[in-house]
């Protein structure tokens, strides 16, 4: 079920640093009910409270990685990597402060299907949008699901002993071979698509990533769905900034239209 | 105490000042899960053409210190589309600017005929800033001589409430003003974005794929004040302000610095409820003060003795 989005005023519950860059953030969001695999949110830390900064001015749409129902109300969890100004004021909050929160936005994953296994393949922040719907797996039955998580090198890698602990099969990837295999996510990608016919591809990660393996599905027939990111500045369909170029010609939006693409229509050539 | 918001803009008559700057606002119903549409002023489209348009190539946007840059393209449904789909999905009581762009005059003129036979739309604001095809891409609003032509094909074409909304790229503001006046507009809007330019020193090349872009955001709110000051001065018709609103103190500027109605624009993509919290705000800044009519406050800027 997809739900209509609301703006609230979210008070941060935890703000950890999680090894590398990345980071952990935990909110209250008074209203919020829930959200579908894949959806994401606008975060703007500054613009609420006493002293209103407008700079970085705009929110940054982060995955939402986990929601839950705490004693004071509905937290939500996010996993964000420090890579800019805005993410770096953000790293900044402190519990207790207020961060403006829309959401949640766009359209999520596909449901899983109950005849197929889902190879879930996420690189770097990208494994954040796949948390849910591997807890979905999870829950469908044994082996409906495969986690193949991808990271430049171990303390770059997020959300592994999240993943690790759901009764889903985790396969680590690391470029500098620190942990896991050594080497790209899309390797073991490969295999998995050779050695499960009946499976699908859902991926989130670096463009370069995504495009590999839309690549890789397309070769061996399997549906792909991919979670593209682009800079935007509303997150609800009226900046247009966030246009992708479509392979029919035209533009979808990732954050209306998307950020779920089928892979097929997504133009990976002329895609920035 | 009870303060009267309701303002006369150019023959729109609005129940609070604050409207929605056009391109930011989509088609309005953008923002149903947000904000209640009647509670503002009203709602200015997003720049409608005859035809539909599908925009630049990414990127378009990016930011810059309290500001952004766009270049979107005009991408827009098209007038018929707005007519058929977009209007009906907006309360009666909302009131309806249509944003009209075009490539030459006579394009501007039909889709301004077009929309005025909607009798939901309540005004038309012709935007001023497209770059006029046969003059080798000099925007309408850039040059006297052609912004006379196009708010004269446009009157004719239209009797709603004309506002004309000018560009910001001008030597002279007050120049562009007086034109839209003699020609017959009902107001003006200012000031669009300021053309700008942003590098990505990675690959030295623009950071929009359209190389200039427009900037808006709260960096060019004293540009816009300035100017809606000095145009205000120039004419006797209404002037509606633009530029930066992120506040109910930044709404109240313009209308001290002459402004009869504001429309607030890059606020709402940080904050989809910021034009309905703007209109509240004014109303509790005026009642702290004794202000009991927000008109009261129009070009009322003291000069220094």
């Amino acid at each position: 079920m997809i739900r209509a989005p609301l703006r609230a005023d979210a008070s941060v519950l935890e703000n950890e640093a999680m090894g590398a860059a990345n980071r952990r953030l935990r909110l209250l969001v008074p209203g919020f009910e829930g959200f579908e695999p894949g959806q994401f949110a606008m975060l703007s830390p500054g613009a609420v409270g006493g002293a209103l900064r407008f700079d970085p001015l705009l929110p940054r749409p982060m995955a939402i990685y986990r929601a839950s129902s705490g004693s004071a109300g509905a937290e939500v969890e996010i996993l964000y990597k420090v890579s800019g100004r805005g993410t770096a004021l953000l790293a900044q909050a402190r519990p207790g402060e207020q961060i403006r929160f829309v959401g949640p936005l766009g359209r999520p994953f596909p449901d899983l299907r109950s005849d197929r296994v889902a190879l879930l393949v996420g690189g770097g922040t990208g494994v954040a949008s796949l948390y849910e719907l591997a807890v979905r797996g999870a829950r469908l039955r044994a082996g409906a699901v495969r986690v193949l998580l991808g990271a430049k090198s171990a303390r770059d890698l997020m959300g592994h002993a999240d993943f690790s602990s759901l009764a889903v099969a985790v396969d680590v990837s690391t470029e500098d071979g620190s942990l896991g295999e050594r080497g790209l996510v899309t390797e073991p990608l490969a295999r998995w698509l050779a050695d499960e016919p009946a499976s699908d591809v859902y991926a989130c990660g670096p463009t370069a990533m995504m495009r590999a393996a839309a690549a890789l599905a397309l070769r061996f027939g399997r549906r792909c769905f991919v979670s593209l990111e682009n800079p935007m500045a509303c997150g609800f369909g009226v900046c247009l900034g966030c246009a992708a170029p479509r392979r029919d010609g035209g533009f979808a939006l990732v954050c209306r239209d998307g950020p779920v693409f089928d892979a097929t229509i997504v133009d990976w050539e002329r895609l920035a | 105490m009870s303060v009267d918001t309701s303002v006369d803009l150019g023959g729109l008559r609005l129940r609070n000042p604050v409207l929605t700057a056009s391109g930011t606002f989509g088609y309005g119903a953008e923002f149903a899960p947000f904000l209640d549409l009647r509670r503002l002023g009203g709602i200015v489209s997003k720049s409608l053409t005859l035809e539909p348009r599908s925009g630049n190539l990414p990127h378009r946007i990016a930011e810059a210190h309290a500001g952004m840059l766009n270049a979107i393209g005009l991408e827009n449904v098209g007038v018929d589309a707005f007519i058929r789909e977009k209007i009906p999905a907006l309360a009666a009581e909302v009131v309806i600017v249509a944003s009209v762009f075009g490539r030459e005059i006579d394009e501007y003129a039909q889709a301004c005929e077009r929309l005025s036979e909607s009798p939901r739309v309540a005004g038309l604001e012709v935007n001023a800033s497209c770059p006029h095809v046969r003059s080798g891409g000099i925007e309408f609003g850039q040059n006297p001589q052609l912004l006379a032509s196009l708010v004269r094909a446009v009157r004719r074409a239209s009797a709603k409430p004309l506002l004309v909304k000018l560009s910001p790229n001008v030597t002279s503001i007050a120049e562009m003003a007086k034109v839209c006046e003699a020609e017959g507009a009902d107001a003006i809007s200012l000031i669009n974005t300021l053309q700008a330019l942003d590098v990505d020193l990675e690959t030295r090349r623009p950071k929009l794929r359209n190389g200039l872009g427009g900037l808006s955001g709260p960096a060019i709110l004293p540009v816009a004040l300035r100017m809606v000051w000095q145009a205000s001065r120039a004419v006797s018709i209404p002037v509606c302000g633009i530029g930066g609103i992120m506040t109910a103190e930044d709404a109240v500027k313009f209308l001290v610095c002459g402004a009869t109605a504001v429309q607030v624009g890059t606020a709402s993509y940080l904050n989809p409820a910021a034009a309905g919290e703007i209109a509240d705000g004014m109303v509790d800044w005026a009642s702290r003060r004794g202000v009991s009519r927000l008109a009261d406050l129009i070009g009322t800027l003291q000069p220094w003795s």
